[in-house]
């Protein structure tokens, strides 16, 4: 029993006046329902063991405080999968007083599943019909009166990404809570034998008078241990007197199994979907044959083979390109920008108050802290995160991963990894989280050192900015190439060492989505403004320590045991040893303390002043040891949480090992 | 000597193994509800019989002569269900344990009579297929994996191995089950996934996951 969590939930029910369950499939647009009614005041709970995450939000209508319980996107409701096992721990744990599920029209026999799902835990609800208006476009006709009555529930059609129908829903959503209104469906029978083997167990439980976990319907917990749900197996034997009714399941389930020659779980879940299947069927009626539309015609030139992998290709470089010209013009607007208005007075308001000492010296290291975040991180780090969120949008990824699936079998992955990796090169943060889309052990872990190697954002604008900017794009363009033959290389020898075997692909493919600017903008945003508030703050404050160590000259102190490595072997400046060791607080943090340190060696005016600190081949080097050697502090810890804190820094270990081995080397093949 | 343990445990592998081959002991025990070391000792008994190969250790395949045994049992009970439900009126619900025990009391002759007195069922009244009649033995040859098709071929599920219960769990919530209808829409290079479509959605399917879902082709 997760005590933790349960409690976080109970508390959070007590906060508020009503507690709202948002449930529904993967892409329906659940995401947009919640972000719509919280405007993403996100509070987060973890379930120990199991690391899927339900997010709680709370919001007002007309005084009434309602809690949000965003429950993880899934199929189901089961222990099958992690997100479908949280989905259902959720809902158990968070007793809400509605659920509301939102559910795609134009997929409608399907979404009925996991609806009809919820009805036999017995929950009040409420449906939002999402995405109405595809259905309509695509000429289905949903009645949406017989289906209420079929369920027994209200139902509201929504269009969720542009607000429609969201009102309406949340009144019906209070509505139906305050009451409590238990749905009251019609008709949800399934085929004869295995209504007589639920009623048999029904039964069973009812003339027992036992304590039911979490007060549920007899008749639920009949259909969970007739679908031989682990957890409910395992809850119910520790209960006093469920042994009878435990046995009596299972020869139940036998008898499923003997009679239809599968197992009884698949028997309901058939029974289930073939019941879904004939509500939908009695309820829509299909006008006109649906027409592919642009985005579906589109969509199949980037999964066919001959078409696929040129536009992966095209995609790819679009990407460097757009990055090395807008990055770069923004690089060196902002850069000019800052050496002519935001430095100056700055050091005149100190030199004012404190007069010209070791002190003002040292302030002055926070301005020129924030003009290195405006020069390097702002430019790459923001575009990135707009191209990431227009792939995102698009759903571009999925054909990614589609493409990708028989090359990522070599890393021992399938090519849903290929997500999380993708993300990787926006923040390994997030992309580490996401690899609680793996399925097992082993692939979480080899996905996590291989996102890890992705060079994130940060890493992007040392990247762009040191090699791109001072020495040309082509050097830039072969550091990637680098980079992408020593990730082929571990991800391969790493598939090889580790015992085990990938797991298969299955993954729902969307179609692509008009993108939409509002959502893309509000994405690239929210991901910016995380960024702007977790680095600048630590970038003033490691410009002010690493200030202060200039101005007193214990800097050069502190630089000389690393001398033999960075210097000797690496052929790197001392000083950027201890900017490497900075850096680990935030990758980019390395790149811009150098160049607050060129700042105030040369001048900002100088126009290349880190290249009076360093050669091209120095910063070639020191880029891409930045890009491999040990991941930032926020990537260590998502690390630690996700696989562990051995593995966290195994991998660290190895980072290091590996950046010091390449960098050298290629120092010593230069200088030869 | 075949007693009607030997016969159920006939049986049973050979309902096991037409879903994912080789069967595995520990399924197997989990199946006639014994302990591992029941099922052990009645291996070596029936391997001794030579009604049962154990291959690698790991699995238990039927020989010829055991699965021609487990074959004529399963018609047999498949044709007293027949008979039941047909002939005497039971609920198709009612009928399995009946037959479970009259299938091993009757002989060669009573069973060709049973049959054509019946008019030759080509299946159970479950629906599953009748072993020794021509339709059954076309039906299951007709079966291949969803792996084997190709891009615009469609087929309809007839079952998936399940030798990962949580694999078919997760399938079947997505309504990748017996009976639904599958259309090949796109294949990815390199021995890539397949992209099929079911009842209006569209999944990527890799090809370990597609040569475990049995399917026929019209």
């Amino acid at each position: 029993m997760p005590l933790s969590c349960h409690s976080a939930l109970h508390k959070f029910r007590e906060s508020t006046d009503f507690t709202v369950a948002l449930a529904g499939n993967p892409n329906v647009g659940k995401s947009s329902v919640f972000n719509s009614l919280t405007g993403m005041g996100v509070d987060t709970a973890n379930y120990p063991g199991k690391t899927v995450e339900v997010n709680m939000a709370t919001t007002t209508l007309d005084d009434t405080a309602i809690g949000i319980i965003d429950l993880p996107g899934t199929y189901a409701l089961g222990a099958v999968s992690e997100d479908q096992w949280v989905a259902r721990q959720g809902v158990l744990d968070g007793n809400p007083d509605v659920v509301v599920m939102v559910i795609d029209a134009t997929k409608l026999a399907r979404n009925l599943y996991m609806v009809i799902q919820f009805l036999e835990l017995g929950y009040p609800m409420v449906i939002a019909l999402n995405v109405y208006d595809v259905a309509q476009r695509q000429g289905r006709h949903i009645d949406v009166k017989a289906l209420s009555k079929h369920l027994g529930v209200p139902i509201v059609p929504t269009v969720a990404n542009r607000g429609e129908g969201l009102d309406e829903l949340m009144e019906m959503a209070v509505a139906v809570a305050r009451e409590r209104q238990k749905p009251s469906p019609q008709g949800l029978v399934y085929g004869k034998d295995i209504e007589l083997e639920v009623a048999t167990l029904t039964n069973e439980i009812a003339s027992r008078e036992l304590e039911d976990p979490y007060g549920l319907p007899h008749r639920a917990l009949a259909m969970l241990l007739l679908e031989d749900d682990p957890e409910f197996i395992e809850l119910t034997s520790e209960l006093p007197g469920w042994q009878p009714v435990l046995e009596k399941a299972a020869g139940l389930r036998q008898i499923i199994e003997m009679e239809h020659g599968q197992p009884a779980s698949s028997r309901v879940a058939a029974e289930r979907h073939a019941l879904a299947g004939m509500i939908a069927s009695e309820v829509e009626t299909i006008v006109t044959a649906a027409r592919p539309s642009l985005g579906e015609r589109l969509w199949h030139y980037t999964t066919s083979p001959v078409t696929g992998i040129p536009i992966l290709l095209l995609t790819l470089a679009t990407i460097f390109v757009l990055l090395f010209f807008i990055g770069e013009t923004m690089a060196t607007a902002m850069s000019q920008f800052c050496s002519s208005y935001i430095e100056p007075p700055i050091s005149e308001l100190l030199f004012a108050l404190l007069g010209e000492n070791v002190l003002s010296q040292t302030l002055l290291w926070a301005a020129k802290g924030v003009e290195a975040a405006l020069t390097v991180g702002i430019p790459y780090v923001l575009v990135f995160y707009l191209i990431l969120a227009v792939l995102e949008d698009t759903g571009y990824l999925n054909s990614v991963a589609f493409l990708t699936d028989s090359v990522m079998h070599r890393f021992g992955l399938h090519g849903r990894a290929i997500i999380p990796i993708v993300a990787g090169a926006g923040c390994n943060v997030p992309a580490i989280i996401g690899t609680r889309v793996l399925t097992t052990q082993r692939e979480r872990l080899l996905a996590g050192i291989l996102i890890v190697l992705v060079p994130c954002s940060a890493r992007t604008a040392v990247i762009f900015g040191a090699v791109a900017f001072y020495a040309g794009w082509q050097y830039a363009l072969l550091l990637y190439g680098i980079l992408l033959v020593l990730w082929v290389l571990v991800g391969l020898s790493l598939n090889k060492i580790m015992p085990g075997t990938p797991s298969g692909l299955v993954m729902e493919m969307f179609p692509f989505r008009r993108p939409h600017l509002k959502t893309i903008l509000r994405k690239t945003w929210f991901r910016f403004k995380a960024f702007l508030y977790l680095a600048v703050p630590i970038l003033i404050v490691g410009s002010v320590i690493l200030g202060g160590l200039y101005n007193t000259g214990w800097l050069w102190e502190l630089t000389e045991p690393m001398a033999p490595i960075v210097e000797g072997w690496m052929g790197l400046p001392a000083v950027a040893g201890l900017t490497l060791i900075m850096g680990i607080l935030r990758k980019e943090l390395a790149l811009q303390l150098l160049v607050a340190l060129a700042i105030v060696e040369y001048g900002s005016q100088a126009q290349d002043n880190l290249l009076l600190l360093m050669t091209k081949q120095q910063l070639f080097i020191f880029a891409l040891v930045t890009a491999i050697y040990i991941p930032c502090v926020a990537t260590i810890t998502a690390l630690g949480r996700e696989l562990g804190w051995k593995r966290s820094i195994a991998i660290m270990a190895f980072t290091i090992a590996l950046a010091v081995l390449v960098g050298g080397l290629i120092n010593q093949l230069l200088t030869l | 000597m075949i007693t009607a343990a030997v016969e159920e445990y006939l049986e049973a592998i050979y309902k096991m193994s037409q879903d994912d081959g080789p069967v595995i002991a520990a399924r197997l025990a989990e199946h006639m509800q014994v302990s591992p070391p029941t099922v052990a000792d009645m291996m070596r008994r029936m391997k001794e019989a030579g009604l049962v190969k154990m291959p690698r250790k790991k699995g238990v395949v039927l020989t010829a002569r055991g699965e021609e045994l487990a074959e004529k049992l399963v018609r047999r009970h498949r044709l007293w269900e027949r008979f039941l439900t047909d002939v005497l009126g039971f609920d198709w619900d009612q009928v399995h344990e009946e037959a479970c025990k009259l299938e091993h009391a009757i002989s060669d002759q009573v069973e060709e009579k049973l049959a054509e007195m019946l008019g030759d069922p080509e299946t159970c009244p479950h629906g599953h297929p009748i072993p020794g009649t021509r339709g059954a033995r076309e039906r299951m040859k007709a079966d291949r994996p969803l792996s084997d098709l190709c891009v615009g071929d469609e087929a309809v599920i007839e079952r998936v191995a399940e030798e990962e219960p949580k694999l078919l769990q997760y399938l079947a919530s997505l309504g990748l089950l017996p009976e639904a209808h599958v259309s090949v829409k796109e294949i990815a290079p390199f021995k890539g996934p397949l992209l099929v479509q079911v009842a209006g959605a569209q999944y990527a399917l890799g090809q370990e996951v597609a040569s475990k879902i049995i399917v026929r082709t019209s």
